[in-house]
């Protein structure tokens, strides 16, 4: 039983969690206020979001490297349609659609160009973060919708901030089109074995397609609850999530050998790191170290997943 | 055992007037050409509702390039497809499949991350309100996994089946659903004998209930128990059109092979056999253990012996061969001699440099190098340095360059070795830079001979040297290994067939649970003794 616990992924990743919890508390209790650890709840959500989309990119043995870009586009839309006076409904709506849109061109070139998704999504990555930059000219937008603050940090019965529910409604429906859906059936096949999946008629391009949609549009949404939070938008938004979000899906125990996601593990992952970060915060560690730290961690996870799959055998039989 | 009640005793019996004898599927006039190369001369076959018709010929006969048409994989160049009287033009395998044609492919088509019964579903996946059901699917799949003898639960990962029961949940994918014809190409390759007859079981069901049954097989006795009428191709043409009871195994053999019929000629007398007793013994192994797949496992093999490896599937043939190669932890109390010295092999690395070469059960996946060319897949391992009686003018620099693996290639050099094998070993090839995936299973292997050969090893480990090879080729593969024994190396042979072992080997040991259960001699034993004792 001990065992089956351990082997699970998502467990590992709740222990961690645990621990890593435990750990900042020790050295410093403001860790545990209430102010922190909303703070940690808010960020964890956002990277949540974009990570329930990266796991089902690597679910399919693909990376989307552009989800940064993404959310930094997403969230200057919402900045610059709300100042030229758009209503907020419009405005979510115009961001979503306008990243799900990139991620529509990520999909249409892996596909049509037969391209490997992680140079099609870097290639995208570098032309949406130059728009960013030629949209802002460089410059921060700046928000004045209470609203879509309210819509991120502001607390729901008094409990949680809102944006811990978006994370949750996205999480909800998210596990239930990989684990009860036709579609996410097809997209754990093409990532485990793309000649079975061909073999059975599933349609890959439209899947493939899919997932980088689906991949912008979360991007989109968690570009947005930034913009909320920090109630401005500029081309540093969603600066580095690509790693970071790439990181919460391995550390979440989803393979980058594809055919399986993990999204309870992308969930907890996400608060995980996010813990991690606050908690070096809070402890006084320069944010110099952060990257360092952070590329630590996924080097361990990636670590532990070769160690996983390349457990059963002791060598490979090539002479 | 699930025995259903429909199982049909009596259609066995009425073999020769099966219920309903309409055509189900009829080809005419199949063309198809592969760049200038035309490989199939305008076929024409007919497949009648209930009945199980073998299709046979030699790799590159044609036999796989109609499979691949009629399941819409190729597009034909001429040529008219019908199912149940009506013309079909197949868009791609999904367009095959809604017109009712199933097919169990040659290679396994299976998602290792998804389980049993998502692989038999996947892509046609039950559904109530856009939602997975698998309540009804569940009850069918179980049974048809009993009716096959796989015990696993349709809910296990198939990554960790056994081969034989990937290949069975390959069949059930295939056998599951609405389908008026199936295609079985070479079904039983990865299959023991009771699990071929439980095939053959389910297959006589299926043709009972009316289905075509379109057979591929190496094994023409598969043929011969199974079959209604067989279609034999030569060089993309039809050269024979029998029913089964009017022809024979001579026959059927005779036109798949064309003029080189000689090639079938039985065990050579007495290829550098009779001088193993003198010669000194190139592998001892003693108290080999390796659980829970192998306990105490003695074997010797001598210089220039080819020794053989008997049992069935999983009773540890496969990692009997791979622990002496280095591929499995073995228990400390196992002592292994080569040459008579101590060895520790516990590494491929280290196995290689003593002198012991594997050639892999699963060519595709653990042999090939399917992107490179020939060239390099036959000249990649590494030549053995030190012994090289036939390359003595190596300098010092270039031996330790060559043993770091800093040496350059020298490509000449290596066309010229390449060649000396081709014409050795008569690979069917255009040349030195073709992708070794275009070449027929059979070739392939021999590609893997020549590496081996080039390797020079003093033991050969080989684990089923002919899976998926043609008789031609198999021939030549046989000559390859007496050859290679006549050179002194010695040899394991591990093969399902037990003809194969009693045509290759001196002696042979035989296997079950792991345990070596009798050690016979070739030459005073027999195809049904040797089964016995498997089965014992």
């Amino acid at each position: 039983m001990v065992k089956k616990l351990l082997r699970s992924e998502s467990l590992a990743a709740l222990v961690a969690l645990l621990a890593v919890v435990i750990l900042f508390t020790a050295i410093d209790n403001r860790f545990v206020s209430l102010l922190n650890i909303e703070g940690v709840i808010v960020s964890a959500s956002i990277s949540a979001v974009v990570g329930l989309g990266m796991t089902f990119v690597v679910a399919m043995r693909s990376l989307d490297l552009s989800v940064g870009s993404a959310m930094g586009f997403a969230a200057i839309m919402t900045g610059t349609l709300l100042s030229a006076g758009l209503p907020l409904p419009v405005v979510v709506v115009a961001g979503v659609l306008s990243a799900a849109a990139l991620g529509l061109a990520n999909g249409l070139l892996i596909v049509l160009l037969r391209l490997p998704s992680f140079v099609a999504t870097l290639a995208s990555y570098s032309v949406i973060f130059g728009c960013n930059l030629l949209i802002t000219h460089g410059a921060t937008v700046t928000i004045r919708s209470s609203t879509l603050n309210d819509l991120v940090v502001g607390r729901v019965f008094g409990i949680l901030p809102a944006a811990a529910f978006t994370a949750g409604l996205g999480f909800v429906v998210m596990f239930v089109v990989f684990h009860q859906t036709p579609f996410g059936r097809h997209v754990a096949a093409i990532g485990g074995e793309i000649r079975a999946a061909i073999g059975a008629g599933v349609n890959i391009p439209l899947v493939t397609i899919s997932v980088f949609v689906i991949s912008g549009a979360l991007a989109g949404v968690s570009g947005i609850m930034t913009a909320g939070m920090l109630q401005n938008a500029d081309s540093t938004v969603g600066q580095g999530a690509e790693l970071m979000s790439i990181a919460v899906v391995v550390v979440g125990g989803t393979s980058l050998m594809g055919g399986r996601g993990n999204l309870p593990g992308t969930v907890l992952a996400a608060f995980l790191l996010a813990s991690i970060k606050s908690g070096l915060n809070v402890s006084n560690v320069p944010s110099l170290y952060e990257g360092l730290i952070f590329g630590g961690i996924l080097i361990v996870a990636l670590m532990i997943d070769g160690a996983r799959r390349g457990g059963r055998r002791k060598g490979m039989l090539v002479v | 055992m699930l025995v259903q009640a429909r199982e049909p005793v009596t259609a066995e019996r009425k073999q020769s007037q099966p219920v309903d004898r309409g055509a189900t599927l009829r080809v005419e006039g199949l063309r198809k050409a592969f760049g200038a190369v035309e490989v199939l001369h305008g076929i024409d076959i007919e497949l009648l509702s209930g009945e199980v018709h073998a299709l046979l010929g030699e790799n590159g006969a044609g036999k796989s390039t109609i499979i691949n048409i009629v399941s819409g994989r190729l597009a034909p160049d001429a040529g008219r497809i019908e199912m149940g009287g009506k013309e079909v033009q197949f868009a791609g395998p999904l367009a095959a499949k809604k017109a009712g044609i199933s097919i169990i492919a040659q290679e396994l088509e299976l998602v290792p991350t998804l389980s049993i019964i998502e692989n038999i579903f996947l892509g046609v996946e039950p559904t109530r309100f856009g939602f997975i059901r698998w309540r009804d699917a569940s009850a069918k799949v179980t049974a048809v996994l009993h009716e096959l003898g796989v015990s696993a639960e349709p809910t296990q990962l198939t990554g960790s089946l056994a081969v034989a029961d990937q290949q069975l949940v390959e069949i059930v994918k295939a056998i599951i659903g609405d389908y008026r014809l199936l295609i079985m190409d070479e079904p039983t390759s990865a299959l023991n004998l009771e699990e071929t007859q439980r095939l053959f079981r389910v297959v006589r069901r299926l043709k009972s209930e009316g289905v075509a049954i379109l057979y591929v097989s190496h094994r023409l006795w598969e043929i011969f128990d199974i079959a209604d009428r067989v279609t034999v191709l030569r060089d993309g043409n039809v050269v024979q059109r029998s029913r089964i009871p009017e022809t024979d195994s001579q026959t059927v053999i005779k036109s798949m092979l064309g003029p080189k019929s000689s090639l079938i000629s039985g065990r050579p007398n007495g290829l550098g056999r009779g001088q193993s007793e003198a010669s000194r013994p190139v592998l001892q192994v003693q108290r080999l253990s390796s659980l829970p797949h192998l306990r105490d496992i003695d074997l010797t093999v001598a210089a220039g012996e080819v020794v053989g490896l008997a049992g069935v599937l999983g009773s540890g043939r496969t990692e009997l061969c791979e622990a002496i190669y280095g591929l499995r932890r073995v228990a400390p109390c196992t002592r292994i001699e080569l040459n008579g010295r101590p060895a520790k092999l516990d590494e491929p690395k280290a196995a290689l440099r003593e002198g012991v070469f594997l050639l892999p059960e699963d060519r595709k996946q653990e042999g090939i190098f399917p992107h490179l060319g020939l060239r390099e897949n036959m000249i990649l391992a590494k030549a053995r340095v030190a012994s090289g009686p036939d390359r003595p003018h190596q300098s010092l620099l270039r031996r330790f360059l060559l043993a770091t693996g800093l040496g350059l290639v020298r490509a000449g050099e290596e066309l010229e070795i390449f060649e000396s094998y081709r014409s050795a070993l008569d690979i069917k090839c255009s040349g030195a830079h073709s992708r070794i995936t275009q070449l027929s299973g059979g070739n392939q292997q021999k590609v893997l001979f020549a590496r081996a050969g080039y390797v020079n090893p003093d033991l050969m480990v080989l684990s089923e040297p002919t899976r998926g090879v043609d008789i031609g080729a198999k021939e030549e593969i046989y000559t390859a290994i007496d050859n290679l024994a006549a050179r002194g190396t010695g040899i394991i042979v591990s093969s399902s067939e037990i003809t194969e072992l009693l045509r290759l080997c001196e002696r042979i040991y035989v296997l079950r649970h792991g345990q070596i259960v009798a050690e016979v001699a070739s030459a005073d034993s027999s195809e049904e003794a040797i089964l016995q004792i498997i089965a014992a």
